[in-house]
């Protein structure tokens, strides 16, 4: 198998603190000259400057044609290691090795000027990715269809909007004809169609052979695009192998974490009127106890508890869970007659309970709110209530890595007919 | 071990890019920078020639009018002219090019390509300066009935070698001003006082024996002497001088590009 990127224990050493001045040149020339030691940020000298480590012996191989995704906390050394493939900046020690012209998106449109116009920026921005005034004439009409910018292409980009912006570097960058490419969380930038269409375009690149290293913080589009998943942790590798089981490893993990130091309070991202509000809101599993880690399959309950400032007649309350990354998954209501009281006064709890949860291993929030009895005031509004995420394969068939994705499981058959197709079925 | 023809090798350096995208760059940055100082300005590339014209007039009034330089018989305005050109064109390069890795700190932090094209994109912006000011001049040959002989043909000469003493520098200055930011301001009054170090307003003639070591070790004095020979007196250059600032110029030049290429890899790391 050929190689991309090759990189033998590369370490990468920043000098944090202030900057150096000329004082410290000077400190330092003349610490040379009388032979001490001739680190100018040393302690002795009263100019204590930690270093930063943000790469450590890291050593790697990354095969052709790979999507690799890059996961890890914030300072682990993601955007570093894009930085040292792309030769942004060098190791302090160690060897990088790279196949093929690199282009790095590590910030959309980094290149362009807001007082050139759109059509000058693509040759601009084509200069910086490395080609040359026949090259950008040949894709011009292909990257100006994919960004979606033809009638705005003679204008100065400073009249872009910011999606707009991104949408051009975005499309300068992969029409520059890479063998490699590195994305930096930048597809944040862009709406929803756009996105798709990017990480769409991304896609195509691995089929033809491109290698992509994709940093981002959604797990989603990192199993939409990525066979591989790169685990970076403190400057080290972590974990590097199939998506799906270093995603599962993550999430149980990182998140699980995460989920674990979440206060019970419900102080933020509070609206509605305030006749009635929710005190707790918790989530526990079939026996009761407390559980933010679920595994496909589980009973999730979420039990609500609530005061009324006067009485109320009969609210409904709402529980929704929405995914953290996609947005809502599903609502629910108490709206049949039995769910509540007519009228509710002082303190109660609502239990709302999911048997047999079809949710897919992801990270969820609750959405909770009470409103008046046609769902038009709200009372109360949590908008980010508990987390809770789910992993693992749960009870499950071993599956295929597609089986995996979507937001739900949903019991399925698939039959399969031979001869000839009944003329209703025909399309 | 390739697979196919296809493969590209495993390289530990930056792919060097090909010529006809470095120029494609180097264009562009260069037309980048001419737009965002002209742009939406009036009067535009007019101001280009603004800048040595109003000084021109100043050095006319203050050294021929009340301090009666002597220009060796020539015009004082055209004297002061022809070497107000290569010295702004000068000035104005190294004073924004020791900025410019700054300036564009979001580029070179986030992609890379060859780091000397910045600078070098400062000095090509200021190309355009300088032909619309020797534009300016050859009217003002006309005007004062003056007329070019076959010195004139001198002139490309010293423009190269203001190009290369211009560019060595201002890698130079650029360069060490990502490290230490203290490098900006003393190029800044370094360029004030380098002005009347050098013999703009005044011929070289009159500076007196003792300080003349000083002025030509200094490349401008015969740069502008130089330009001067050529286009304003139609005489042969002051080819000792000539030659040591050659020297000196290309000592530099090689100097400043061999350390510009040593730093350029800490740049994205501290600037």
């Amino acid at each position: 198998m050929d190689l991309a990127i090759q990189l033998d224990r590369v370490t990468k050493r920043y000098r944090a603190g202030r900057s150096r001045t000329v004082v410290d040149l000077i400190g330092s020339t003349l610490d040379r000259a009388r032979g001490r030691a001739q680190d100018v940020h040393s302690t002795t000298r009263g100019r204590v400057d930690a270093d930063i480590w943000a790469l450590r012996d890291v050593s790697l191989d990354v095969p052709e044609a790979a999507g690799v995704g890059v996961i890890g906390r914030n300072g682990a050394g993601k955007t570093t290691l894009l930085k040292l493939i792309s030769r942004v900046t060098w190791p302090t020690h160690g060897c990088v090795r790279v196949a093929g012209r690199v282009v790095s998106l590590i910030e959309l449109g980094a290149g362009f000027h807001p007082e050139l116009t759109g059509r000058e920026n693509v040759y601009l921005g084509g200069g910086l990715f490395g080609l040359t005034r026949r090259d950008i004439d040949r894709s011009f009409d292909r990257i100006v269809e994919f960004a979606d910018v033809a009638r705005l292409i003679d204008t100065p980009m400073k009249r872009y909007s910011s999606g707009l912006y991104a949408r051009l570097g975005f499309s300068v960058a992969i029409h520059a004809n890479p063998d490699i490419v590195l994305v930096d969380e930048v597809l944040a930038v862009g709406d929803a169609a756009f996105r798709r269409r990017a990480l769409e375009a991304l896609r195509n690149l691995i089929a033809d052979g491109k290698t992509v290293l994709f940093i981002s913080h959604d797990m989603w589009n990192v199993r939409r695009l990525c066979d591989q998943i790169l685990w970076m942790e403190e400057g080290r590798v972590r974990a590097y192998g199939p998506a799906g089981e270093i995603a599962e490893r993550y999430m149980s993990e990182v998140n699980l974490q995460a989920l674990a130091n979440q206060g019970t309070a419900l102080q933020s991202h509070r609206g509605g009127t305030g006749e009635i509000r929710y005190t707790r809101v918790e989530i526990v599993d079939a026996d009761g106890h407390p559980s933010v880690a679920l595994v496909p399959g589980d009973t999730l309950v979420v039990r609500a508890a609530y005061r009324a400032e006067r009485p109320v007649a009969r609210p409904v309350f709402q529980v929704a869970i929405v995914d953290v990354d996609t947005g809502l998954v599903i609502t629910t209501a108490t709206s049949r007659p039995n769910d509540v009281p007519d009228a509710v006064r002082e303190m109660g709890m609502i239990e709302c309970r999911f048997p047999r949860m079809p949710l897919r291993p992801r990270q969820y929030v609750l959405r909770m709110s009470i409103t008046d009895t046609h769902q038009l005031a709200s009372y109360d509004l949590v908008s980010a209530g508990p987390r809770f995420a789910v992993s693992g394969r749960g009870s499950g068939v071993e599956g295929l890595a597609d089986e995996e994705d979507g937001l739900v499981s949903l019991p399925f058959e698939f039959a399969h007919h031979t001869g000839d197709v009944p003329a209703v079925h025909r399309v | 071990m390739p697979s196919d023809g296809l493969h590209k090798p495993l390289i530990d350096h930056a792919d060097p890019i090909p010529p006809g995208a470095y120029w494609e760059l180097l264009m562009n940055l260069t037309k980048r920078e001419v737009k965002g100082r002209y742009s939406q300005s009036f009067f535009g590339v007019a101001w280009a020639i603004a800048q040595p014209l109003a000084t021109m007039a100043v050095f006319t009034l203050v050294f021929a009018r009340l301090a009666k330089m002597d220009s060796n018989g020539a015009p004082y305005p055209l004297f002061a002219f022809a070497a107000l050109v290569p010295w702004f064109f000068f000035m104005n390069s190294v004073s924004s090019g020791t900025l410019s890795l700054i300036t564009y700190r979001n580029i070179v932090t986030k992609t890379y390509f060859p780091r000397e094209i910045i600078p070098l994109a400062q000095v090509c912006s200021r190309f355009i300066d300088f032909f619309a000011a020797a534009g300016l001049y050859a009217l003002l040959m006309v005007a004062y009935g003056a007329s070019l002989g076959l010195w004139g043909l001198m002139a490309p000469l010293f423009f190269l070698l203001l190009i290369l003493f211009t560019v060595g520098l201002t890698f130079a200055t650029s360069a060490m001003n990502v490290f230490y930011r203290d490098v900006n301001p003393v190029v800044q009054i370094a360029l004030q006082l380098w002005l009347y170090l050098t013999p703009v307003a005044y011929p070289l003639a009159i500076v007196p024996e003792r300080f003349r070591l000083l002025f030509v070790l200094n490349p401008l004095s015969a740069i502008v002497e130089g330009f001067r020979a050529a286009v304003v007196f139609n005489r042969a250059p002051d080819w000792p001088i000539t030659a040591v600032a050659t020297t000196i110029i290309l000592a530099v030049f090689v100097a400043a590009c061999v350390m510009f290429k040593r730093m350029d890899k800490y740049f994205a790391d501290v600037i």
